[in-house]
């Protein structure tokens, strides 16, 4: 899933997420195709942002799976001795390679 | 000498002089709050006729940390909803957020971040008024900023300190003015007439055992910021995850079955705050376009 701002939206890509007026009334469910319609509905109704599946955006300086794995690792480096800390940092790292797989697929 | 600058940056830091535009209204509501005859139309109306305020203020009510099911139209039923402790620190925190504008996204996300996680722990420990403790998550770092526009050298300095000697910020902040930034944070919302549950989070979020009043609502604070840092959503100058207060940890008695239902709730709600911050990315990119 990623977070995407309704001008970075394309035809083709799938809402990870109901989509919702300000008011949270349901414009559009999730699993729902994108069309060119619908997104310039989704602008001119104000809405900023919606989730797709997928992660189909290029973000500009994106970290691969190992860059974010190293990341984890040195955020977490001087608190090594703290086990509920260990603990958290294991399973940060299970979710991000387990989010990551979920993209690839 | 050096304890006379010391002397001189703590007073720098309680006059705090350069943080503009909020005295006004949140003294004039402050006033109305005391009086018994106030209404809270009276008050939505106040902060009304500062437009972009109201917007703001809406934005912030209606965003994922405080997680209610139906939009919130009104400044008024969010008086209500809120409580004016929240209101009121929701006002301090669009006005700071105007200063740090793009110069600081990281902290405000980070800040962001906190309170989502404090939201969550505060509900999940059945603390009374969960809303306030997420609100201190908004605001705990407002000494950072305090420091960043009250002493610029000395913030500075403090940068090149965390960079050089790899310290964490609130160590290189002792080492340059002899204090930290949770310490100014806590002069802050006791200046600004803060209750207890959202001052002493606030001055003791790197040292939970210093306090008495509020442990409960202090250790919830402590490792919101832990576990915001530990999953690396906005830093400020150091990346590292802070040490985990001991006294803090027994205090919320999280097993791990708990601690990955709260990791699968933050990350959850974080994607609809990320969703927020994007937005002010993007007001930011147009005004400065």
């Amino acid at each position: 899933m990623q977070q995407i701002l309704c001008q970075q939206a394309a035809e083709g890509m799938v809402l990870a997420k109901d989509v919702q007026t300000p008011e949270g009334r349901t414009l559009c469910g999730k699993s729902t195709p994108l069309t060119e319609a619908m997104i310039g509905r989704f602008i001119k109704m104000e809405i900023s942002h919606i989730a797709v599946e997928g992660h189909p955006v290029k973000v500009a300086g994106e970290k691969s799976l190992k860059e974010e794995l190293l990341d984890i690792e040195k955020r977490f480096s001087r608190v090594k001795h703290v086990p509920p800390l260990m603990f958290l940092k294991k399973r940060i790292m299970e979710r991000m390679v387990e989010s990551r797989k979920e993209q690839e697929g | 000498m050096e304890k006379d600058n010391k002397a001189e940056f703590r007073r720098a830091l309680r006059e705090v002089k350069n943080l503009p535009t909020l005295p006004g209204i949140v003294a004039k509501l402050t006033r109305m709050a005391d009086d018994p005859d106030t209404t809270t139309e009276q008050m939505g109306k106040v902060i009304s006729k500062d437009h972009i305020l109201a917007a703001k203020l809406l934005k912030l009510v209606n965003s994922a940390f405080y997680g209610f099911p139906q939009k919130i139209s009104s400044l008024s039923s969010a008086i209500i909803l809120l409580g004016f402790n929240v209101i009121k620190s929701l006002i301090i925190s669009a006005s700071i957020f105007e200063l740090m504008e793009s110069s600081d996204v990281e902290l405000w996300e980070h800040s962001l971040g906190t309170a989502v996680a404090a939201s969550i722990l505060a509900k999940r420990l059945g603390i009374k008024d969960p809303e306030e403790v997420s609100t201190a998550g908004l605001i705990h770092d407002i000494g950072k900023v305090a420091v960043k526009m009250e002493l610029p050298e000395q913030y500075d300095e403090i940068l090149n300190t965390v960079e050089m000697k790899q310290i964490s910020m609130a160590e290189a902040e002792r080492l340059v003015l002899g204090l930290d930034h949770a310490e100014v944070g806590g002069w802050l919302a006791k200046g600004w007439f803060l209750p207890k549950k959202l001052v002493e989070p606030i001055a003791c979020h790197h040292l939970p055992k210093k306090s008495k009043e509020e442990p409960l609502a202090t250790a919830i604070l402590h490792f919101s910021d832990v576990l915001i840092r530990g999953l690396g959503y906005g830093h400020g100058a150091d990346i590292w995850v802070p040490p985990l207060s001991k006294v803090a940890w027994e205090e919320l008695g999280l097993s791990a079955a708990d601690l990955d239902e709260v990791l699968e709730e933050v990350e959850e709600n974080l994607w609809d705050v990320k969703g927020f911050s994007l937005d002010i990315q993007a007001e930011l990119e147009n005004k400065s376009a």
